[in-house]
C-alpha cells in the first residue's frame, strides 16, 4: 500500500530523530530532544511533524538520559511532555499504543521528578493479549516495544518476556531468516536482558551481523546500540 | 480559520492516524537470506549455530 505524504514525511521524522539518539549513544555526548526538530519551510508543521516523530519513538525519545541516569534539559522534558499529551491513545487503541504511552508517561516520571504525585502509579495496562500468544506473535509484540526493554523495567509486558526467553529467541532466529532487521534488532535488545536464553543462539554475533544488515535503517542502529550498551552493563 | 490553520489541523488529524498505525505496525514481509548474506553470518563468527542451520522443514500439503 502506498504511504501518504504525512506519513512518509513522519517516518524521515523518525528516521532523523533516530539517528540523533545513535550518535549520542555511540558518541556518549549530550543529546538535545529539543535541538534534533528537523528544520523545515513551515515552522508550526515541522514541529508537528517533530512531536509526532517523539511519540511514535516513544521512551526511547529519552533513551540516553535513562542510560547515564543524566538528568534532561528543561526544554526537552518539555517537548517529551508535549509528546505525551498532544497524542493520547484513542478509545479502541492497539495494546502497544497503550503500552508505548504508558512507558512515556513513566520514562517522564522517573526524569521530572516535580512530577511525583501527578501520575497514577498502578495504572498500568494489561498484558492479557499476549496471555498463550504463539511465538512469532509474541515476538512482533515485544519488538514493537522494545523501549520497554531496560534493566529495571518491571512491568506486565517485561514480565511476559522473561517467562519465554525461548519463544523469544526463536523470534529473534525468525527475524533474521526473514531479513526483518528491525524486529530482530528489538527482539535482540529484549534478549540481552532475560535469562535461559540459549547459548547456541549467538546473541552477540547476531546482533553484529543484523547491525551490519540493517545498516541503512536508524531504528535498527537504535535498537542494537540499547543492546550492546545494556549488555555492557552501562547504568540504567 | 485561517487557510494555515486549516491546513494545519488537518495535518495533525492525519498525523494522529499516522501515529497510531505507526504504533501498531504490521509485520514486516519476510524474505529470505541468500547464500552471499549466509557467508557474511558464518565470517562475523562460529557462535552462531542457530542462525546458521537449515530451516525446519515445513509439513507436505495435502
Amino acid at each position: 500500500m502506498e504511504k501518504s505524504g504525512t506519513s512518509t514525511r513522519l517516518a524521515g521524522a523518525v528516521q532523523g530523530l533516530t539517528s540523533e539518539l545513535v550518535s549520542a549513544l555511540r558518541s556518549g555526548d549530550p543529546f538535545r530532544l529539543a535541538g534534533s526538530v528537523a528544520e523545515g519551510d513551515d515552522p508550526e508543521v515541522t514541529a508537528g511533524l517533530a512531536l509526532a516523530a517523539v511519540r511514535v519513538v516513544g521512551a526511547d525519545a529519552v533513551l540516553p538520559s535513562a542510560l547515564r541516569n543524566a538528568p534532561c534539559e528543561s526544554d526537552d522534558l518539555s517537548m517529551f511532555s508535549k509528546a505525551v499529551h498532544a497524542y493520547p491513545p484513542p478509545a479502541g487503541a492497539s495494546p502497544t499504543s497503550v503500552w508505548s504511552h504508558w512507558a512515556m508517561r513513566r520514562a517522564l516520571l522517573r526524569l521530572d521528578a516535580s512530577l511525583d504525585g501527578d501520575w497514577d502509579h498502578d495504572a498500568e495496562p494489561g498484558a492479557a493479549w499476549l496471555d498463550d500468544a504463539p511465538w512469532q506473535f509474541l515476538t512482533h509484540q515485544l519488538a514493537v516495544l522494545a523501549p520497554l526493554a531496560l534493566p529495571d523495567e518491571d512491568c506486565a509486558v517485561a514480565r511476559v518476556a522473561r517467562g519465554r526467553p525461548v519463544d523469544v529467541s526463536r523470534g529473534f532466529v525468525r527475524a533474521v531468516r526473514r531479513r526483518d532487521w528491525l524486529q530482530a534488532a528489538e527482539a535482540g535488545r529484549w534478549l540481552v536482558l532475560l535469562d535461559g536464553v540459549p547459548e547456541t543462539l549467538g546473541l552477540v554475533t547476531g546482533l553484529e551481523f543484523v547491525a551490519q544488515m540493517g545498516r541503512d535503517d536508524a531504528r535498527v542502529a537504535l535498537q542494537v546500540q540499547a543492546a550492546q550498551l545494556m549488555r555492557a552493563g552501562v547504568r540504567v | 480559520m485561517s487557510a494555515t490553520e486549516f491546513r494545519l489541523d488537518d495535518l495533525t488529524e492525519v498525523q494522529g492516524i499516522d501515529v497510531e498505525a505507526a504504533l501498531d505496525p504490521v509485520e514486516a514481509d519476510g524474505y529470505y537470506r541468500d547464500s552471499r548474506q549466509c557467508a557474511a553470518l558464518a565470517l562475523t563468527g562460529s557462535s552462531s549455530n542457530i542462525l546458521l542451520s537449515p530451516p525446519t522443514p515445513r509439513p507436505k500439503k495435502g
